[in-house]
């Protein structure tokens, strides 16, 4: 594979005078099932082949995708990459340029202790089934159960013009559990997700019992909750929460395509843009995480980049191309879903840092506020207006937390919100997720429990 | 382009269900898949690549002693593969548990006839006439406002071409072609920025006019400088294309769906004709509609698409419903068995939801406002609770309407609310349907929605 890849970007440069070249090939193999109640839909096997060539040509990008890896094919891709190439230049007003960056060359094996590919999918039936029997049986007013199970495996390759050739093994595991509660009128829905890159061993702290458990509990809880308030109040953001809104509400703004299309952090970087407290990171080395990984699909190794200190803007997420407008050193963001599409600028492992509260300490003062703890979905817009949906949250009242909460949301911008920010606290979870950007990447948020002065809550009470 | 012969992909179809029969299963379905796309895409102001996607593949079903198996593969690479897929497809059907209801694939009904679905003419558009119709869309935008920057957007052509036969003697095939054009915008005025203002066309034949929708969003996006907070309280509210979409999308079109119907997670279930909306609301899941994006002859199952009464005079009249839902009613498939490609089973999805137009225009309806919003596009319509149809969404880019007219861009202001009663307050529809997504609507006017503002 590597050589026939080789051969592809050489010809690049020496018959179409590509200025750079790459050629990324995949094989993957998925299992997947869902379980509804606790009936098995279909147990699913998939195999996925193909191969993405990607050419600058006079300053311009050609990319073709086929989900083949036969000779002539890829050389026809080839062609056809270099010749799209060439049209898409005719109109262009600043030729794309990619900072120079080391060539690597490297194989790249995963050791999971439990490979998901040697277990049976007679045993992972049973591990989900066994999740959907804890949620049915929690409560009667839990009416149904849905649980989505993935895992890939399978070797990546990349080779580029610049001599970088790296073969790498590819590891994921997830699921989904969702429950929905009814009593009377009232209808309530409760999500999680768990997510490694190790291996099968995910089930071995996350049971299927301790899964199914917060799942079905926090659907049944939501029925005697309350509805929200709407207006401005002072609030506690769990690590589940802290997470989607360091990743919707500022990481999209700090992914350098988005802040050079235009988002509010583009004429902040060294500025302070948060109260001093705010510490934000993008990790894609911690060992296990749902988004790391060793290279990024653009050949360059994954790093731990430091987002926002002190509450200044630091750093921001590249590809080759931004950090050469940016006149910086790439930071291994560029991820591609598959072979079908081009790397783009991803978020992987996105956290905001602990400092020295206790949750205690955090509430103690709040005569009335809100405790979110855990977040249904989240979206934010480039004028750093963000919402977040809430699936589990609480009243705080003179310093305790009181009633349960259902279906609010919050939302604000983030910049004001980041300043809002008064105490950090000691605590630290990372959470699972997948994130959509036209593609879908593997990625963890979190943080620790902190508190905000201000937020708009969305309610109908 | 080259196309693929429909005895070609036929012929693979049926051996591969006999082949799956022959390695033990007791039913088999087969469903191929083939796309072609060349887009062009617009990155920062000015166009930067163009791709070219093609992918074909199958996906197998196969039924031993009632349990379902599935796999896929895609199929340009050797041979082998599909045999391979049909094995694993057979094993993991004796592999997973047995589902006593399972009803059997579904036997062959006549297809139903569709139109304007395919227009030979985008299978001759290549790389230098998109680029044309992508810089005439940059250039629409710009000529509209020094103030405004295209953020991303792109042109695109693509041909479809879909099979799927079974053991019972379905054996279909259709083709079809879409194009697109979309432009995401804002405008910049010292330190002000607005949020993304899109615009978009999407049809299955070539007429597209790229032009203006490059206009459409850079008007937006002037309209959206200078916004300001608006006060919390009760008013009437505009949801436009994209905003009712989104809406719709997680709530309304997931209490519709049978499956979801049967296990208790549709605030719709034991509703049939009982009156759930205003009585100017009618609405048909369309799968036969006249050139619309989800039109085709068959579903992912093979059963005819077919036009399902939904809605009538605010009055539910039924749910969408695939092979499996509709016969635990003894009933026949409406046709919703939807394939998002080879890699899936089917899953129960709308077609075209067509919401009936009015005879107002947009302009009228503006009219008509004293002190109300137009939505233009909300934020984070995915968080609404999916069973209660709840919602609590950022209402942007937004406008809000004074004395008939329209008087500033409206900033941090939420939509809060049910979509039950939010359809039940639905006042009027205006006369201008727009394909998005699954919908196909017109804007409509609801009364009393909470806005959360200041």
């Amino acid at each position: 594979m590597r050589d026939l890849l080789t051969r592809i970007v050489n010809l690049a440069k020496e018959k179409f005078d590509a200025e750079y070249a790459e050629a990324r090939a995949q094989k993957l193999f998925k299992t997947m099932l869902t379980i509804k109640e606790e009936k098995v839909e279909a147990a699913r096997e998939g195999v996925e082949t193909g191969v993405a060539i990607r050419v600058l040509v006079d300053g311009a990008w050609g990319f073709a995708s086929v989900g083949a890896t036969k000779t002539e094919l890829l050389f026809d891709s080839l062609s056809d990459a270099c010749k799209m190439a060439k049209a898409a230049s005719l109109k262009l007003k600043h030729p794309i340029k990619l900072v120079e960056y080391k060539s690597f060359e490297d194989k790249v094996k995963v050791k999971p202790r439990k490979n998901p590919t040697q277990f049976l999918i007679e045993d992972k039936i049973t591990t989900t089934s066994t999740i959907a029997k804890t949620v049915l049986g929690f409560d009667r007013r839990i009416k149904s159960c849905t649980i989505d199970y993935l895992d890939i495996f399978g070797t990546n390759y990349f080779v580029n013009s610049e001599g970088t050739c790296i073969e790498q093994d590819k590891l994921y595991v997830w699921s989904r559990i969702t429950a929905a509660a009814r009593e009377a009128d009232v209808l309530t829905f409760s999500r999680e997700e768990v997510g490694l890159t190790a291996g099968y061993e995910i089930f071995d702290v996350e049971t299927p019992e301790i899964l199914g458990e917060r799942v079905a509990k926090r659907a049944v809880e939501q029925l005697r909750a309350k509805l929200p308030k709407g207006g401005r109040f002072e609030a506690v953001l769990g690590p589940n929460v802290v997470g989607v809104f360091v990743h919707e509400a500022f990481g999209h703004l700090a992914e350098a395509d988005l802040t050079l299309s235009g988002s509010v952090l583009i004429d902040k970087l060294g500025k302070r843009i948060a109260s001093e407290v705010v510490e934000i990171y993008d990790d894609g080395t911690i060992d296990g995480a749902f988004g790391s990984f060793k290279y990024d699909d653009e050949g360059v190794p994954a790093q731990r980049t430091l987002l926002v200190k002190g509450g200044v803007v630091v750093g921001l997420m590249h590809n080759r191309e931004t950090a050469s407008k940016f006149n910086v050193e790439p930071t291994g963001n560029a991820r591609a879903e598959d072979f079908r599409v081009e790397p783009i600028i991803r978020m992987r492992n996105t956290f905001m840092a602990p400092q020295d509260y206790t949750f205690e300490e955090l509430i103690e003062d709040i005569k009335f506020g809100y405790y979110f703890k855990s977040f249904r979905g989240g979206q934010a817009n480039l004028d750093g207006t963000f919402q977040v949906g809430i699936q589990e949250a609480y009243e705080i009242v003179k310093g305790e937390i009181a009633d349960p909460v259902r279906n609010a949301s919050i939302s604000g911008n983030t910049l004001e919100t980041l300043h809002k920010v008064d105490a950090v606290g000691r605590d630290f979870e990372l959470w699972p997720g997948r994130c959509g950007k036209g593609q879908t990447a593997f990625i963890c948020d979190g943080g620790p429990h902190i508190r905000v002065k201000e937020v708009l809550v969305g309610g109908i009470a | 382009m080259e196309l693929p012969r429909e005895e070609d992909i036929i012929k693979l179809a049926e051996s591969s269900v006999n082949s799956a029969l022959k390695k033990g299963a007791d039913e088999a379905e087969v469903f191929i898949y083939h796309g072609v796309a060349r887009t062009v895409a617009i990155e920062r102001g000015q166009i930067e690549k163009v791709s070219r996607l093609i992918d074909l593949g199958v996906g197998i079903r196969a039924v031993v002693n009632k349990s379902l198996g599935f796999a896929y593969t895609n199929l340009l690479g050797d041979e082998s593969s599909v045999e391979n897929a049909i094995s694993k497809a057979v094993k993991s059907a004796k592999a997973s548990k047995p589902d006593p209801e399972w009803p059997g694939f579904p036997t062959r009904r006549p297809l139903s006839s569709v139109e304007g679905i395919f227009d030979k003419d985008i299978l001759n558009i290549y790389a230098e006439d998109l680029v044309k119709m992508a810089s005439a869309m940059l250039e629409g935008a710009e000529e509209v406002d020094k103030r405004v920057f295209p953020v991303e957007g792109g042109v695109g052509a693509s041909y479809i071409c879909r099979a799927v036969a079974n053991s019972y003697g379905v054996s279909a095939f259709d083709y079809g072609t879409v194009m697109e054009c979309s432009l995401a915008a804002i405008a910049r005025e010292n330190d002000n920025v607005t949020p993304i203002c899109f615009e978009f066309d999407m049809d299955r034949s070539c007429k597209v006019d790229p032009e203006s929708i490059g206009k459409a969003a850079a008007r937006i996006a002037v309209l959206s400088l200078k916004a300001k907070r608006v006060e919390t309280k009760q008013m009437k509210v505009i949801l436009a294309h994209f905003a009712l979409q989104q809406l719709l999308s997680y709530t309304l079109l997931n209490a519709i769906k049978a499956d979801n119907v049967h296990r208790n997670q549709s605030a719709l279930q034991g509703k049939i004709g009982e009156k759930i909306a205003s009585e100017i609301v009618t609405a048909y899941d369309d799968g036969l509609l006249r050139g619309g994006l989800h039109t085709w002859r068959f579903d992912g199952e093979g059963v005819p698409q077919q036009k399902t009464p939904i809605i009538e005079r605010g009055i539910l009249r039924g749910f969408i419903y695939d092979n499996y839902t509709a016969k635990k009613e003894n009933k026949e498939s409406t046709g919703n068995a939807t394939r998002s490609g080879y890699m899936s089973t089917p899953n129960i999805e709308p077609t075209n939801f067509h919401i009936m137009p009015g005879k107002s225009s947009p302009e009228e309806l503006i009219g008509r406002i004293d002190e109300g919003i137009l939505v233009h596009s909300v934020q984070g319509a995915h968080s609404s609770n999916p069973t209660s149809g709840e919602f609590s969404v950022v209402a942007t880019p937004a406008f809000i309407i004074k004395n008939g007219k329209i008087a500033y861009a409206a900033r941090g202001t939420m939509l809060a609310g049910n979509i039950f009663d939010l359809i039940k307050n639905i006042s009027s529809v205006a006369d201008n349907e727009k394909k998005v997504g699954s919908i196909v609507a017109p804007w409509v006017l609801v009364e009393n929605i909470k806005v959360v503002g200041r």
